[in-house]
């Protein structure tokens, strides 16, 4: 019988092309037919329930969008939930970027105990978030915490970091700047090894210097996976809840009051689940226009060799 | 070396594949022909299973109660996924307030059981119990509770000229002593402070609303109110502190302060302090050498003192499959005999949920802890709005630290908080009438 | 010539040894707690080694989880989900990356969106999904979405290094009559070993620290993970410290060591031999 399907199948999309077609909706299937099952549901539901009141354990009251309306012009920390968020990615993404591509080239150079190194650097970035959350709280002590400590000993008084309404977010920034030689690191390496010896020699006997190699052959070549990363970096940082979750709660002032830790507030604190459902919602259309320009963006400056589909 | 490789990978999965369906064993088995029912209780600093689980174990034999520890860190969903599961725990152990999960239809009321059994409930502290209900039913018993009073330390009473046998008792006398102990070094940071208001889990400015008299709720339950007279006056003396010990210097003492013995309060850095009772036993262990003292919280002149006190509560989520198990634990926990053990056992207790345990004559051993006990006569549950419980708290606290910080006067702080408390309660009550009616009281049990 | 490479040899090594420092140090810190009593933890100025080493805080663990229990829940769920990870989103990104289709980009910022929607939000319903399926306390809710697209992460990053590889290749293997299947699993494939072996590496890193799922799917103690274990150290007002840190390095450890053995895998580049022409 698969036999006849396939025969069917074959005579009714003989070309190549659309035989590509076809196949590509199979190879795809796994990802559309989990969306159905698993995703379909819990998104709409959350879109009805952003158009409502509902408290989880009792049923949704439906008040079309007023929660959206709310959000927006009589929300007393919306806003400022909004203005944390993108002050966090703004510093927190370009940094770890730039952290992380150093360190992969850092890194790259096989000389003895390579693996150790990399081993190192890569391990603060599996250290579970909660923990993670609680070792930093003490580094970050103004007193006695280690970062204090070293400014200390270069004869800099450190600020109150956690304490400090000012410094709560650079604190929190500088926490994220650990997991520096984490997965992205580990990923930009791979990416690093992939890229032909040839294209460095071509620019030895040019007489290029470090710099030329890395601009206009390792930058370039990898771009792919950088622009992956800007916009993975983005989106994550746009969530970022447990650091403040279990740190600050928001504080001091509201000003690690994250907009997904608001939500969180709203969602599981208020049981307001369908304010913190419109929270998402708005989220998701905010960080789906900043991916979007992302990859118009992208296209100047990211170099794909092999894209054989075309764009 | 091929066949080396190829029999070490089978071996390999062979043993991956053992390892993972073999039945390891943990803790005690449930034994046979008792009846199971299972309980959820959040972790709290020691975690072993709760004692009252393991007394209801041990001395009757038709139940048995299973007991899982649920972690403090989102444990909101836990619970509430349990709930909706359909499939919930026979028991759960909460933290006030009550209401939160009572007036969403999650637990089932226990008045009958209290009737059947002619349970006395006058044995709970009356500012416990009364967190307890919701319109007129009973949802859970208070198990335990924290007790806060004012401790000072003698010594450093002496260094200031003060008199260690004599606490202040009144706020303004506070002040005064607070000018006497504290202390800076050459370069201006304090090194010795007498009391910081907001330093501890007690807010000073709400005992203060409290003691004045402040209603922060109308009778009604409609109307919120957080700029009144009282709330004012307190958050004036709170803006007069921090006039005098800038906020930033005060965090910045407040810096050093950690736990166990780097507490402000027992590194003798802070002379006076509110603090629970479980600081006692945090005294004994950690600074045995402490000279201090415990009274009543300080009150405004012509007032009487105020404390307050939440509760951890033991309830039966609906959707139990068995709650009359469920209540014969819940009734021996709060059982003086229970409570009293429970103190014992632990190293650092908490203060029992019911006034017999708490007067008996082996937890009221001596005049500091007699004077939590009677503190908790004074006290109030930190339920106020029970619809916005977490609202109300969290615009608290934002106002106040608005106004410790000079962004705004008490008068602005507070109107923003009243304005938004009032609408969060405003939605929690218009979302309740429309649920009203709508459902039914077995819905959960689907 | 010998100078330079001297020169440079140490200037690397110099800024491995500066970065490492910096890195390793509040590892040293976890260490050194998770041998202390919670008295000794917090004391001014820190305390590096621990005077009075507890060696108990160790044991403890052993007696307050399950731990060998979790840890090999916490295994298979993570091979389990690194398995479906790997071959369904490697599937799917294929067809992002090396096939022409149309509605292919938009697609492809669907697949993204879905991972811009904070899960806060979607968890409850997921939940009663979940529920109605059947399969609350079992490991299904944990390992089954894998397989089926293993996530818009995953998807992304292997779309991104699937790119990479040169026109030619597909060409070549089409005019010899290659099926797209082919294509993808004896040669596409073997290519990205590297890539895929990272976004194995990152799906453990996650499924192994995944503390939430387990949380609200797992309702049997003895089903929990280690992540689940670990979380029941932090209390309300007060966390056991030491018992916290001994836990972490405890979960740690597998972590490290695979990473630590299996590094070639991953990085490894891509071998580039016989492609040019």
């Amino acid at each position: 019988m698969m036999h006849g399907i396939i025969n069917i199948i074959r005579r009714v999309y003989p070309s190549y092309k659309n035989k590509q077609i076809f196949l590509a909706f199979l190879f795809v299937s796994p990802w559309v037919v989990g969306f159905l099952i698993f995703g379909l549901y819990p998104i709409i539901m959350s879109v009805y329930y952003s158009l409502c009141r509902y408290d989880v354990l009792r049923i949704p009251q439906f008040i079309g969008f007023a929660n959206y309306r709310d959000l927006f012009f009589d929300d007393p920390y919306f806003w400022k939930a909004i203005w944390n968020t993108l002050f966090y990615t703004a510093f927190r993404v370009p940094l770890s970027i730039i952290g992380s591509l150093l360190l992969a080239v850092l890194v790259n150079n096989a000389v003895r105990g390579i693996k150790i190194f990399r081993t190192i650097f890569f391990m603060p970035s599996i250290i579970a978030g909660v923990v993670l959350s609680v070792i930093w709280l003490w580094m970050l002590n103004p007193q006695y915490g280690l970062i204090n400590s070293a400014l200390l000993f270069f004869g800099v008084t450190g600020p109150l970091w956690l304490q400090s309404a000012e410094w709560s977010k650079p604190a929190l920034i500088l926490m994220s700047l650990w997991s520096i030689g984490g997965g992205r690191m580990i990923v930009f390496l791979a990416a690093l090894q992939g890229i032909p010896q040839q294209l460095y020699e071509v620019v030895d006997i040019d007489g290029g210097s470090w710099w030329n190699k890395f601009w206009n052959v390792t930058v370039p070549m990898m771009s792919p996976v950088i622009f992956l990363w800007i916009v993975l970096e983005v989106m994550f940082s746009f969530q970022v809840f447990t650091e403040a979750y279990v740190m600050t709660q928001g504080g001091p002032l509201n000003s690690t009051l994250f907009y997904n830790l608001y939500l969180y507030y709203k969602a599981f604190d208020d049981f307001e689940m369908g304010y913190a459902s419109a929270m998402a919602w708005i989220l998701l259309v905010i960080t789906l226009i900043v991916t979007l320009a992302q990859f118009k963006i992208g296209r100047k400056w990211v170099y794909y060799e092999g894209d054989q589909a075309g764009k | 070396m091929d066949l080396i490789k190829k029999i070490a990978y089978t071996l390999g999965i062979a043993g991956i594949i053992l390892f993972l369906i073999w039945d390891l064993p943990f803790g005690e088995p449930v034994p046979e022909g008792r009846e199971l029912i299972r309980y959820w209780f959040i972790t709290g600093a020691k975690e072993e299973v709760p004692y009252h689980a393991r007394k209801f174990n041990a001395i009757q034999d038709s139940i048995y109660i299973e007991s899982t520890a649920v972690p403090w860190t989102e444990h909101e969903k836990k619970i509430l996924t349990g709930i909706m599961s359909g499939n919930p725990p026979d028991v759960i152990q909460q933290v006030t307030p009550v209401v939160k999960w009572a007036s969403r239809m999650a637990l089932i009321p226990l008045d009958e059981f209290i009737h059947r059994d002619n349970f006395d409930t006058t044995i709970f502290f009356p500012a416990l119990w009364e967190e307890m209900k919701w319109e007129g039913s009973v949802y859970a018993l208070p198990v335990n509770s924290a007790s806060y009073a004012f401790l000072y330390n003698k010594r450093l009473f002496r260094e200031a000229g003060l008199d260690p046998e004599k606490p202040p008792e009144t706020w303004s006398e506070l002040l005064e002593y607070n000018r006497l102990i504290t202390q800076r070094d050459q370069r201006g940071r304090f090194t010795r402070m007498g009391f910081i208001p907001h330093y501890g889990n007690l807010q000073t400015s709400i005992l203060m609303a409290w003691q004045l008299g402040a209603s922060f709720l109308s009778d009604d339950g409609t109307r919120i109110s957080m700029k009144n007279d009282e709330t004012l006056k307190a958050f004036a003396w709170i803006v007069d502190y921090y006039n005098e010990y800038p906020i930033n210097d005060v965090n910045a003492f407040m810096a050093g302060f950690g736990y166990a013995e780097q507490h402000g309060f027992l590194s003798e850095r802070v002379g006076m302090m509110v603090l629970d009772s479980s600081f006692l036993d945090q005294i004994e262990r950690y600074r045995p050498d402490l000279e201090f003292g415990v009274s009543f919280i300080p009150a405004f002149e012509g007032y009487t003192t105020v404390s307050s006190s939440g509760s951890w509560w033991l309830a039966i989520p609906r959707g139990a499959k068995n709650p009359e198990a469920a209540w014969e634990m819940i009734k021996l926990a709060v059982a003086k005999d229970t409570q009293l053990e429970t103190v014992a056992e632990m190293e650092e207790s908490l203060f029992p949920g019911t006034r017999e345990a708490a007067n008996d004559p082996s937890f009221l051993t001596d005049e500091m802890t007699e004077v939590f006990v009677r503190q908790m006569d004074y006290a109030r549950s930190p339920s106020i709005v029970p619809m916005a419980h977490d609202v109300f708290w969290r615009e608290f606290h934002n106002a106040q630290e608005r106004v410790m910080f000079g962004l705004q006067t008490p008068e602005q702080a507070l109107a923003r908080a009243e304005r938004i408390v009032q609408r969060a309660l405003d939605e929690a009550m218009s979302y309740d009438r429309f649920v009203r009616g709508r459902m039914s009281i077995t819905d959960h049990e689907k | 010539m010998k100078r330079n490479k001297l020169y440079r040899n140490i200037t690397v090594y110099a800024a491995l040894a500066i970065v490492s420092l910096v890195l390793i140090l509040p590892f040293l810190w976890i260490i050194s707690t998770s041998l202390k009593g919670d008295e000794d933890i917090f004391t001014t100025p820190p305390q590096w080694i621990p005077t009075d080493l507890r060696w108990e805080n160790y044991s403890t663990v052993f007696d307050r989880m399950p731990y060998i229990i979790y840890f090999r829940n916490s295994v298979f769920v993570t091979v389990m989900t690194i398995i479906g990870v790997v071959l369904s989103s490697s599937l799917v990104a294929y067809a992002f990356a090396c096939l022409r289709w149309p509605g292919r980009n938009a697609l492809f910022i669907f697949v993204l969106a879905t991972m811009m929607l904070p899960m806060q939000v979607t968890m409850i319903p997921m939940f009663v999904l979940f529920k109605e399926l059947g399969w609350l306390n079992t490991y299904k809710p944990l390992i089954v979405p894998a397989f089926f697209g293993g996530g818009a992460f995953n998807i992304f990053l292997l779309r991104q290094f699937f790119l990479t590889i040169p026109k030619e290749l597909f060409e070549a293997a089409r005019i010899d009559g290659c099926s797209e299947f082919r294509i993808y699993w004896n040669i596409v494939l073997p290519l990205a070993k590297p890539a895929l072996a990272t976004v194995a590496i990152l799906t453990f890193m996650f499924s192994w620290n995944d503390f939430l799922g387990p949380l609200i799917y797992l309702s049997d103690q003895l089903k929990g993970t280690l992540a689940l274990g670990l979380a029941l150290f932090v209390g309300q007002h007060q966390t056991e410290w030491g018992m916290l840190m001994a836990a972490s390095v405890l979960m740690m450890i597998p972590m490290v060591l695979i990473f630590f053995f299996f590094q070639r895998y991953f990085i490894k580049g891509f071998v580039m031999s016989g492609i040019k022409g």
